[in-house]
């Protein structure tokens, strides 16, 4: 009786200390980087790919202080990271994807750029609906404009950074 | 001898519940625990395979890959343009708002596809997003605007709805999707494409018209906020933005608006205030007033 009541305390022991908050965060945007200091303009340390999973150390207003499994540590700012492993995440021990099937929904996430439209324009798919459809010409070349037009990574770096939003905020 | 095996049975039965009520609450917490438990890692991971594997059984039955998901949003996009009128031709103008709308969608769930929005010239309120990644915005809607928060926060309940997939979700049982694991050209084609455009038709009916389940559209707010505050925009940009359009509803047209396809403006705005006390520093985040006046200025939205 006194064995099953402690592995049952052990068991929730551990549960309660994998389940705490804020001791295991994921990252869980794109292009979010590990800095030297809380501050955007400080030196990068690494780069962080979505779904690794970090470890808090400390925090400070906006900022975090994490440390990566490798042992890597720095700051990160707030909006990059989650309590929750992120559903697309691809992370080093596949942990991330152990639920992506059922938590997601019924279309197949995949990683999806495809550089190659914005040099033919509209898939065939949609040529063949507009086609059938009787599209009317203007409406495929406003698709067609639309798709071509893409943002860079630097380019909204840049953006959030004159306007001051996010990790850049004063 | 008996009692003795009957409580082995019992503390066999005790550890096996332990063990499953943790795989159905949180499987990877549970795995966390087995490899803290000095379980053999070749078995453990063999696990992990299965499990990975059961689910995505569970899930293929119904599923479809991204180009197939994009098709469906281009034709849906088309007749977006049919409906709703061309873009607005200020090229400025439509790559801030790609800046900006990129800048919240890499912090999305589904941040891993490109993202499209186009600011089409109509006088009718409205957004919408078709599946896939591309987002319409009116420029009625713009012109009603004061800061940058609260473009950011349209664009960030589109693009929930794309990243919870709400849109498809509501045609996944269309005849189309019979015998069809993947849209080309060629399956498009199946009895002369007329299933393919009875979805299409369909899914403008429930975007352009009636509107999606009302739970998704809370769930879209719900999620526009939490990615406002990751973004580092003011979440109660989302707020004005909905005062705004419930000032304007009465004077303005319905059909095929945010008015007649969402739910009652006051529901939203009560359930969104309710939500604000998670974002304690609200006043210390972005709204962007001035380089969106300057922009609306430069792209005769004023």
């Amino acid at each position: 009786m006194l064995k099953r009541f402690f592995f049952i305390i052990f068991v929730i022991g551990i549960s309660m200390t994998l389940f705490a908050a804020g001791e295991k965060v994921w990252v869980s945007s794109s292009g979010a980087t590990l800095k030297a200091d809380k501050s955007a303009s400080s030196k990068n340390v690494a780069s962080l790919p979505i779904g690794m999973q970090l470890s808090v150390i400390s925090s400070d207003g906006s900022w975090y202080q994490v440390s990566t499994q490798s042992g890597q540590k720095g700051w990160i700012y707030r909006g990059k990271i989650s309590n929750n492993p992120p559903s697309n995440a691809d992370s080093k021990k596949g942990q991330g994807n152990v639920l992506g099937g059922l938590l997601s929904s019924n279309i197949k996430s995949q990683y999806a750029s495809d550089t190659s439209r914005s040099i033919r324009g509209l898939s065939p798919e949609a040529k063949e609906y507009a086609m059938k459809n009787g599209t009317p010409k203007d409406c495929q070349n406003a698709l067609d404009e639309v798709l071509k037009l893409k943002v860079n990574p630097s380019e909204i770096e840049t953006f959030l950074k004159t306007g001051k939003v996010g990790e850049y905020a004063e | 001898m008996q009692s003795k095996k009957f409580k082995m049975k019992r503390i066999f039965f005790l550890n096996l519940f332990i063990v499953l009520a943790l795989f159905i609450a949180s499987p990877l917490y549970a795995f966390d625990i087995l490899e803290q438990l000095n379980i053999d890692p070749d078995r453990l991971e063999k696990a992990k395979k299965i499990f990975e594997g059961a689910t995505n059984i569970m899930a293929s039955s119904t599923d479809l890959d991204y180009s197939s998901e994009f098709a469906i949003g281009e034709s849906l996009a088309l007749e977006g343009f049919k409906r709703y009128g061309l873009p607005i031709r200020n090229q400025e103008f439509q790559r801030y708002v790609n800046l900006l709308g990129n800048s919240i969608a890499r912090n999305s769930t589904r941040s891993d596809i490109s993202y499209y929005f186009v600011v089409v010239d109509s006088s009718i309120y409205n957004a919408f997003s078709c599946p896939g990644g591309i987002i319409f915005i009116s420029s009625a809607l713009i012109k009603s605007m004061n800061d940058e928060s609260e473009l950011a926060s349209v664009l960030a309940h589109e693009i929930a709805h794309i990243s919870h997939k709400h849109a498809l979700k509501s045609i996944k049982r269309a005849k189309f999707f019979e015998g069809v694991s993947k849209i080309t050209a060629v399956t498009m084609k199946k009895d002369d494409g007329k299933s393919f455009q009875e979805m299409i038709g369909n899914l403008q009916t429930t975007l352009f018209d009636n509107g999606l389940d009302q739970n998704m559209e809370f769930e879209a707010d719900a999620s526009a906020m939490d990615l406002l505050y990751r973004t580092g925009y003011a979440p109660s940009g989302f707020i004005k933005v909905l005062e705004m359009l419930q000032a304007r509803e009465a004077g303005s047209e319905k059909k095929g608006s945010w008015f007649s396809t969402h739910p009652p403006l006051y529901i939203r705005i009560s359930k969104c205030q309710g939500k604000m006390s998670i974002f304690g520093n609200d006043n210390k985040l972005a709204k962007g007033s001035e380089r969106f006046i300057e922009f609306k200025k430069k792209g005769n939205l004023m």
